[in-house]
């Protein structure tokens, strides 16, 4: 399902540019796919994230502010506003899935992290609902939510996902999107960006099991467990206990998502497999979570919240979380500490060693693109 | 003869749908929908539009058109779509969603 392409990862921007000229319309593409990437990395790198962080309000607004908007089935955002902190619920189940699940998702960075939103100066909480019709996605748009009634243009024998308000984890992943881009601000791109989808599953997971008061072990580790209908041979999108298994599905296919860098997918397909290859991430704090035991969100989240907050920059690959998740436990929780070790064990368990050197299977294109500076 | 490729990737699930048709294999009333929207959305004149560096989740799309007068390839995405092509990004997503479901 997901093209090698080894040729192209190797191959220097000037004969990609000249298979752009000539060659086969399939192998343009790919070129173009290629050198749109790094001219992408390289613009990043000139302008930064000042712009992100100039956005900083001067008034600090404390308490949740949530707004939900309706596209009405259109693309124009916000949309009409329909329900604004305070007021009743609505007949609208996805107005009210939005306005909840950013309530619980505020609730639970508030609560446990003494986060205040999004920026941390009590951003907005602004979402659309029915967005476009049969718009089977979520997406951050850099300041607010937007979701899709999923295949509701299809006939029901073809619908294979629900609204994407439906899943809490779902909610909490978008928002979390937020957060990581005033935080890390992790590149959208290979590793770096693989580990953004992770931190979006990770507190997502952990925004539904704090709503419904799970323990570690009683939790499913499923994201996304209410999108899909019964037509999908599926439990959901993602799973952060057993990546690779979440659906085997005749239309959608076969989870993609590896467990282990021993299988870590080198792609130029999806941001270079950002919502692949974030099983790995995903896995490591699984196992914290289960080594630690308990709630998962107060000692396995802390440490992935301040590593998210203090530590991890733009570029850091999973090795850099790996190492400064270790740092973290041992900052918190004391150098040795039960939970220091269950961190190690964690990333050994995804084939990371803490202290080790970047694991080699990590991809021909990260390797040409630190030898062209852009990595 | 006018041919269609379309593809759309990424998304929270991270997934690829593509569509692969060529107008005059239509039935009529199909055919002349499909050239009307390519028409409103006159692709010929539109550069690529990426999405926005924080953009996160969103759709991708390509759509390249081969026809008699030229071929040309664009890259364009949820958040950064020109208005005007949306109706034709739309009609193919619905129509790469249903083939998906065929085959």
């Amino acid at each position: 399902m997901h093209a090698h392409h080894s040729v192209l990862c190797i191959t220097p921007p000037h004969m990609l540019e000249q298979i752009v000229r000539n060659g086969s319309p399939e192998q343009r593409d790919f070129a173009q796919q290629t050198l749109t990437a790094s001219t992408e990395l390289r613009r990043k790198r000139i302008t930064v994230i000042a712009t992100l962080r100039t956005a900083v309000p001067t008034e600090i607004i404390t308490g949740k502010q949530r707004t939900i908007y309706d596209a009405q089935y259109g693309s124009q955002l916000p949309g009409v506003k329909i329900r604004g902190e305070g007021d009743p619920a609505t007949s609208d189940s996805a107005v009210n899935e939005a306005y909840d699940g950013s309530g619980f998702t505020y609730d639970l960075f508030f609560n446990i992290y003494g986060r205040n939103s999004i920026d941390n100066h009590g951003l907005k909480l602004n979402s659309t609902v029915h967005y476009q019709k049969g718009y089977d996605n979520a997406f951050w748009d850099g300041q607010q939510m937007v979701y899709g009634d999923g295949d509701e243009d299809l006939s029901p024998e073809q619908q294979l996902f629900n609204r994407f308000t439906k899943s809490l984890d779902v909610i909490g992943h978008e928002l979390t999107h937020g957060v990581t881009q005033y935080e890390a601000n992790l590149d959208y791109f290979r590793q770096p960006g693989a580990l953004n989808e992770s931190m979006s599953d990770v507190f997502g997971s952990l925004v539904r099991q704090y709503q419904r008061q799970q323990t570690a072990d009683q939790a499913d580790w499923i994201i996304g467990a209410d999108l899909f209908t019964a037509n999908v041979n599926g439990v959901g999108i993602r799973s952060m206990k057993a990546p690779g298994t979440a659906y085997d599905d005749p239309v959608l296919g076969k989870d993609p998502q590896p467990a282990h860098m021993k299988d870590y997918v080198n792609t130029i397909e999806d941001n270079g497999g950002v919502h692949i290859n974030s099983g790995i991430p995903n896995h490591a704090f699984y196992v914290v979570a289960r080594e630690i035991g308990g709630y998962a969100w107060e000692k396995a989240g802390l440490i992935w919240y301040k590593t998210l907050t203090d530590k991890l920059t733009t570029t850091s690959a999973f090795i850099d979380a790996a190492n400064l998740t270790y740092q973290t436990a041992g900052e918190i929780f004391g150098t040795g500490s039960l939970e220091q070790q269950a961190v190690q064990t964690g990333w050994a368990e995804v084939g990371i060693t803490i202290g080790g050197p970047p694991p080699s299977n990590e991809g021909c294109f990260t390797s040409v693109m630190r030898a062209l500076g852009l990595s | 003869m006018t041919r269609i490729i379309f593809e759309q990737t990424g998304g929270v699930m991270g997934r690829r749908v593509s569509l692969s048709l060529n107008l005059d294999d239509l039935p009529q009333a199909d055919s002349k929908s499909l050239k009307k929207l390519l028409d409103e959305a006159d692709v010929f004149s539109l550069a690529d539009s990426p999405a926005s560096d924080s953009a996160r989740d969103v759709i991708h799309y390509l759509i390249r058109i081969e026809a008699d007068d030229g071929i040309h390839t664009l890259r364009t995405s949820d958040t950064s779509m020109p208005d005007r092509l949306r109706p034709l990004v739309q009609e193919l997503s619905r129509l790469a969603r249903l083939q998906q479901r065929k085959t």
